[in-house]
């Protein structure tokens, strides 16, 4: 609707400012005088508004001077002969009355062309000779609109090419090159669109005649082929472009999203995708260099005793649910931290296993740091907007439409949402004059806040009851239990996340904030609930590592006494040869591997909170909307429209769900501890890409107030940094507190897991190498780096803040400059036009009015 | 066994739906509750207590001082879905632009939109009120009086609205319907208004407006007009009637004939 009223606004809108240039023209005075005088007048403020409106004039008109130098040229030749031999010509015109002369010795429409070109060379050299020129054009143009393209039409056949001279040729190759100049930058003029095509065809026209008529007879054909190659280079280009948009997974899709429900969905997607990418670098790091030289290279399944399924769990251990709990076959495989083996090098690459766990660790968290921080420097380029409270009507005038709405059921609902902002933002206004409400809005916005901390303190205080008692059922034994009990704590924890965020919703109406506005806080509410409870939950996983530390030092005392026993007992038989005793390494006592055990969890976690989150999907969106659809034949009110209609996307929701329970970001200690939670993540990433697409289009509405959501958004960003900074935290904390496991995973024996380095260093590299690395690493060598280091970025940041002043500074110059063309330049005066309805209501709605303009021009 | 701490997880869900759906579980005390309640307990149908309490209330002959009554009961007592008050206004504001001389009204209930129309009309206009039931009818006809609207002005019949239509023009010798209101079923708009246009009753500029066609809503009625382009059409957003947060619409339609 809005661009139909904007096409309509444009018509009404570009005869106005033409007329208003005609009328200018035909109150100055007469040309013949204006010509003889310019000289002279040159720096008059007069000529100089004169200047700027023929040269914008002159914009607007070289799409069809083709024609208009034909029929000007023939006016002026008519002209010229009658006064052939009159005085000198006001303006210095030697050069033309020169060439003047060789055009009579040619054929008179030869002559024709040349002269063309050449009056459009001389537009270029003399400004003077161009306005009066082109104002005959306009003139002749406007006059006879009809005749001009009869020549156009019948010069074509008069031109040979081959026959003209070399200056000619050099104008014709200048006239085309003029032409395609103004192909290029014809999307940029502010033409309607009939004359924008008209002009294109033109010159598209002329270009294609003439420009295989440049070059001599012998380089013609070269030149021809040239032509004919650059255009077929072009073409591949495009194709290659359009190519590689099809290369970009799920673009399509995305863009059909967008095109539905606005850019605020599509962000999500596209933010879903990011992550997506991320995660495959991860996968593919953690798949090449930790499981799969485990698994091509490293002892087989069943060698050592790390190796084996004990014997105690044999007979379940490829049952489905203890292979669903992380237990068995999948506990004693590459999946876990437990099966590699401490090993320096495997296989006959002398594969440093250890090592290259180590360092794929420490990589994946270096890594994703990486990104995360050059995707904010990037954005943080790309932002410069400034503040939106400053202009508000007029951004809302000029900003609000969403041009990548393709669907007329959002246009409708974005039109019906910027009619209700412009009235919202009117009445604001008032309120805002009236200043009797700022008290109450204060004081529902602590209430909200309080609520929301309530909300919080309860989740947190369930979840560390729930933590308690599973401790207890940990102690009672895991198998006198209920399946409910036994997953207590995964299942609250996905359920608090899943609708504590409703409630969040719910309660942040009170606030009345801007959509925008609100979106950021629910962001950050979700965001505290999400965390508080990771971190609870890994407090209580801290808590399970110390038991099972305890539980170790048992069991190593155990294990001691068991060998010394059964060589006491080996030895005392066969006396002093030490035959080797066959024991089966399923029957080899082992002590508990708390890594394991953590990777464990978080598996667990992960693929609870995934079910939760489809299964939601499947009962909340698509039984919903399938009950909605079918119901509504058979009851008594409009389900559709009504009462539990269709669900929207909830941007926040989604948006944290992925981030927060992602093992890139938020399990970096479980991906530290369960190799196989990259691969994990990189599956329900591709799942619910795919199903949320599917969800989205099938049973999702589009948001009544549907916002645009600028992609450069650092928000997203510097959550997705803080959450990456609180989740390497706790693992950072085992791997530098807690020593590893006495017989389980590739540090068994270290003291601490990153004693792996130094090993390297002592064995692997040259001796002189592991001294450069201590003298290095001398803090008399590191404090003035880290100095220096500190000063450089303190030298960067303040630079970049004076070009941020710079920019302000250089944008309120424009803002200036550009005033006065702004408003009637903007395509979406329409938006203008209907504010103006709505405006013109009330009184105070003209005073608006005014303010709005006069803040606008 | 479901463990307790799994069921108190659900707590937030439960209180996220009373909060948004806080009207709904309102209006459902009221019209359906509250209803059942009084009907078991006074013996008297809704509508005959709020003609008591109209009776009581307001001064006979002053429409004005009767829709006052109305609106009070409807809003502290109990619920009617009348027009209401702010819907109400442009019903008038409409009216007034209008100013037509033959007016049909499908759905009189207890007459208080009847009576708003009835006061908006300009001099010599009629009104014809059509409503199925009998008993209302009676308490319709009753209210009509008691307002001061007589038979000239305000023609009260007793009849299924599909079945009045087709012969409005044979019995009542309607020739065109200036303004048409509709409140009665929300699954006969649709009909109806495919009968008033195939009975030929309505003509270029023939203004209909459809009463709670976004709640409980319409949406045949909604696609209907959209599709057929034979009208210039909106919907005025509203609330519901003595309700605040529940939305509804109002629409407005003006006949254009097939161009």
């Amino acid at each position: 609707m809005i661009l139909l009223r904007l096409s309509n606004l444009n018509k009404t809108k570009h005869p106005y400012i033409f007329s208003a240039g005609n009328e200018d023209e035909l109150t100055s005075p007469h040309r013949g005088r204006e010509r003889s005088q310019r000289g002279e007048k040159r720096d008059g403020v007069y000529e100089k508004k004169k200047k700027k409106k023929v040269t914008s004039r002159r914009r607007e008109r070289s799409g069809v001077d083709e024609g208009g130098v034909q029929l000007e040229h023939e006016r002026r030749d008519k002209e010229k002969r009658k006064r052939k031999r009159n005085t000198v010509q006001a303006r210095g015109e030697g050069e033309e009355n020169h060439k003047e002369r060789e055009d009579e010795r040619k054929s008179r429409k030869t002559a024709k062309l040349g002269k063309s070109l050449r009056n459009e060379n001389s537009q270029k050299i003399q400004k003077e000779g161009e306005e009066e020129g082109e104002e005959n054009q306009e003139e002749e143009t406007e006059k006879k609109p009809k005749r001009k393209k009869k020549h156009g039409h019948s010069k074509k056949e008069e031109v040979r090419p081959c026959s003209l001279s070399p200056e000619e040729l050099e104008k014709l190759k200048e006239a085309v090159e003029e032409r395609k100049k103004l192909i290029q930058s014809l999307r940029g003029k502010p033409w309607s669109m009939k004359k924008k095509l008209l002009t294109l065809r033109e010159s598209q026209e002329f270009v294609e005649k003439y420009e295989g008529a440049l070059g001599k007879a012998k380089g013609r054909k070269l030149y021809a082929y040239k032509v004919i190659m650059t255009k077929k280079w072009m073409k591949f280009q495009r194709d290659f472009e359009n190519f590689k948009t099809a290369c970009i997974p799920w673009e399509m899709k995305i863009k059909e999203i967008e095109s539905h429900f606005g850019s605020s969905v599509a962000s999500y997607f596209i933010f879903l995708r990011w992550m997506y990418g991320i995660n495959m670098i991860l996968f593919g790091l953690t798949f090449g260099l930790v499981m799969v030289p485990e698994a091509l290279m490293g002892k087989p399944y069943g060698s050592i005793p790390r190796k084996t399924v004990p014997r105690s769990e044999e007979a379940s251990a490829m049952n489905f649910a203890v292979l669903w709990d992380c237990g068995g076959y999948a506990q004693y495989s590459v999946l876990f931290y437990g099966y590699y083996n401490d090993q320096r090098a495997i296989g006959w690459l002398k594969f440093r296993m250890p090592l290259s766990y180590f360092l794929v660790g420490v990589g994946t968290v270096a890594y994703s740091y990486m990104v995360v921080i050059r995707t904010m420097a990037r954005n943080a380029n790309e932002s410069g907007v400034g503040d939106d409270n400053s202009f508000n009507f007029s951004w809302k005038m000029f900003t609000s439409w969403d041009y990548l709405i393709g669907n007329p059921e959002t246009a409708d609902n974005k039109f019906a949402s910027i009619t209700t902002s412009f009235k919202e933002a009117i009445l604001e206004e008032q309120e805002n004059r009236k200043d009797d409400n700022i008290h109450l809005t204060r004081f529902l916005r602590v209430l909200a806040n309080f609520l929301v901390l309530c909300c919080l303190a309860g989740s947190g205080y369930l979840i560390y009851f729930v933590v308690r008692r599973s401790q207890k059922f940990a102690l009672d034994g895991l198998e006198n239990h209920t399946w409910w009990e036994r997953n207590e704590v995964n299942m609250v924890m996905s359920l608090l996340g899943m609708f504590c965020p409703m409630l969040f919703d719910v309660i942040s109406t009170l606030e009345n904030y801007h959509p925008r506005v609100a979106l950021q806080w629910q962001l950050g509410r979700i965001f505290a609930l999400f965390l508080g409870n990771l971190y609870t939950f890994i407090i209580a996983l801290m808590d399970e590592i110390n038991v099972k530390r305890e539980e170790e030092k048992i069991i190593k005392f155990n294990i001691t006494m068991w060998e010394s026993n059964l060589y006491n007992g080996t030895g005392s038989e066969n006396g002093t040869t030490v035959s080797p005793i066959i024991i089966q390494p399923a029957d080899v006592p082992r002590g508990p591997c708390w890594e394991t055990m953590v990777g464990q969890e978080f598996v667990r976690l992960i693929i609870s909170d995934t079910m939760t989150t489809y299964i939601t999907l499947l009962i909340g969106d698509f039984i919903r909307a399938v009950l909605v659809r079918f119901l509504n034949y058979c009851w008594c009110w409009d389900l559709e429209a009504g009462f539990p209609s269709y669900s929207e996307f909830d941007v926040s929701g989604n948006v944290l769900g992925p981030l927060l329970s992602s093992p890139c970001f938020s399990c970096r200690m479980g991906a530290f501890y369960a190799p196989c939670l990259p691969a994990l993540n990189v599956l329900r990433l591709h799942v619910s890409m795919y199903l949320q697409c599917w969800a989205v289009m099938c049973c999702n509405v589009p948001q009544e107030r549907v916002f645009k959501a600028s992609r450069s958004n650092n928000f997203y960003m510097a959550m997705l940094l803080v959450i990456l900074f609180l989740s390497t935290l706790p693992a950072i904390y085992t791997i530098v507190t807690i020593p590893p496991s006495f017989d389980c995973g590739p540090f068994s024996g270290k003291k601490r897991m990153f004693d792996v380095i130094q090993e390297t260093l002592e064995s692997d590299f040259p001796s002189w190498f592991s001294k450069v690395f201590i003298y290095a690493s001398n803090p008399g060598l590191v404090l003035p780096f880290i100095l220096l280091m500190v000063l450089a970025i303190y030298y960067l940041q303040s630079t970049s803040k004076s070009y941020k002043e710079a920019n302000v500074e250089l944008k309120k110059k424009l803002q200036t400059v550009t005033k006065t063309t702004l408003f009637f330049f903007m395509p979406s005066t329409a938006l203008c036009c209907s504010c103006v309805k709505y405006l013109a209501q009330s009184y105070s709605g003209v005073q608006l009015l005014c303010s709005c303009i006069s803040i606008t021009v | 066994m479901v463990s307790p701490a799994i069921a108190l997880a659900f707590l937030p869900l439960l209180l996220t739906l009373i909060i948004r759906y806080r009207f709904y579980f309102v209006l459902f005390y009221r019209a359906f509750l509250v209803r059942i309640w009084k009907d078991c307990v006074t013996g008297l149908s809704r509508e005959e207590r709020a003609f008591q309490y109209v009776l009581t209330q307001a001064t006979p002959g002053d429409p004005e001082s009767i829709l006052d009554a109305f609106d009070a009961w409807c809003s502290k007592v109990e619920f009617i879905s009348n027009i209401g008050p702010k819907k109400g206004k442009i019903l008038d504001r409409l009216l007034v632009e209008q100013s037509p001389l033959t007016v049909l009204e499908l759905g009189t209930h207890c007459a208080y939109s009847t009576i708003r129309i009835a006061r908006a009309l300009p001099l010599g206009a009629r009104l014809y009120s059509v409503e199925m039931d009998q008993r209302n009818a009676v308490i319709a006809e009753k209210i009509i009086r008691l307002a001061g609207f007589d038979d000239d002005t305000v023609e009260l019949i007793v009849n299924p609205s599909d079945e009045v239509i087709p012969r409005l023009r044979s019995d009542y010798g309607i020739e065109r319907l200036d303004f048409v209101f509709m409140d009665h079923w929300k699954k006969c708009y649709s009909p109806d208004l495919q009968l008033l246009e195939d009975c030929g009753l309505l003509g270029k500029g023939s203004m209909i407006v459809a009463d709670n066609v976004l709640f409980p809503g319409a949406p045949k009625f909604l696609r209907h007009i959209r599709k057929s382009g034979l009208y210039e059409w909106k919907i005025h957003r509203a609330t519901l009637e003595y309700s605040q947060g529940i939305r509804d619409g109002m629409a407005e339609l003006v006949y254009q004939g097939i161009k």
